[in-house]
């Protein structure tokens, strides 16, 4: 299936991608457009002004995707919390890593394209997802 | 880059959560109805987001770049959202100065919760006045102070 999404991504598109490639789509292709008239016929818009899959009563883009996808994994929502303050930082979750997310995600925008950028965030989602998974069955931080 | 935008009286709920959240921002409310921000990226993007949130509560919301017709006016606006912030880092620092005389434990705490302020009023600071400077060294005077009580 085709997506597609505002280009320059930040850190909840980043996390739209990843969680659509992983939990929905494997084989998902993203097209980056500049404005919402550009989106092609044949692919879903998120994270847009205007669209189903985007930003509703206060929620992240990502987190909307939990809802609409009706994806119950206690692990997603913990990283929903994380992305929701990395991108909206309006304290409705307690998220200290909130702020280095958006730090390194905001940076390595700034030398990447949007592919390579989702390529490269891949993995650190995975990582996340790994360790709040941990954290959730010993109920400690992982050490 | 203006945000103007009607809501239903009622609920209140929306308003108070717009209105908190341009807070956040750093926005500048130039009427009831009408606020202003200086434009970047991550501005433009949240602003759209909170119109959005306008629609969604029922209200109308448009967003416009802007541009003030005389460098007068424009001053003026930069000096009063400077002046808002420098009132939130004034707050900041009494605190500091009043958590001088906590006992150690509370005022660890107290740092903590002062840093995070700093933080946030750093992140709607667009046109920093002398209190940003004042507001850092009075964080940093209590860091020293606490790792001091450690030794």
């Amino acid at each position: 299936m085709r997506w597609a999404t505002r280009r320059h991504c930040h850190v909840d598109r980043a996390a739209c991608a990843w969680l659509i490639r992983r939990f929905l789509d494997p084989e998902a292709e993203f097209v980056f457009v500049d404005d919402p008239d550009e989106v092609p016929a044949d692919a879903t818009p998120f994270d847009m002004r205007g669209v189903e899959l985007s930003h509703h009563g206060g929620d992240c883009s990502f987190e909307t995707f939990l809802r609409r996808y009706e994806l119950a994994d206690p692990v997603l929502w913990e990283i929903a919390k994380l992305v929701h303050e990395a991108d909206l930082a309006d304290e409705r979750y307690d998220a200290p890593e909130a702020p280095g997310l958006d730090v390194l995600l905001r940076g390595l925008s700034m030398v990447r394209d949007d592919e390579e950028l989702l390529a490269l965030s891949g993995p650190l989602f995975d990582g996340l997802y790994e360790y709040r998974k941990r954290a959730l069955l010993t109920g400690r931080e992982p050490a | 880059m203006l945000l103007a935008y009607r809501l239903p009286r009622d609920p209140s709920t929306p308003r108070s959560a717009l209105w908190r959240k341009l807070r956040r921002l750093g926005a500048t409310q130039l009427l009831d109805g009408l606020a202003a921000l200086p434009l970047d990226a991550r501005n433009r993007e949240q602003l759209e987001w909170l119109a959005d949130e306008v629609f969604e509560a029922g209200g109308e919301a448009t967003i416009w770049i802007g541009e003030l017709a005389s460098a007068a006016q424009e001053r003026e606006l930069a000096t009063r959202m400077a002046k808002a912030v420098a009132a939130d880092y004034r707050a900041l620092i009494d605190d500091a100065a009043a958590a001088r005389s906590e006992r150690a434990g509370r005022r660890r705490r107290t740092l903590g919760r002062l840093r995070r302020e700093l933080r946030r009023i750093r992140a709607r600071d667009y046109f920093p006045p002398a209190e940003r400077e004042l507001a850092q060294q009075a964080v940093d005077e209590l860091a020293a102070l606490v790792e001091e009580s450690v030794r």
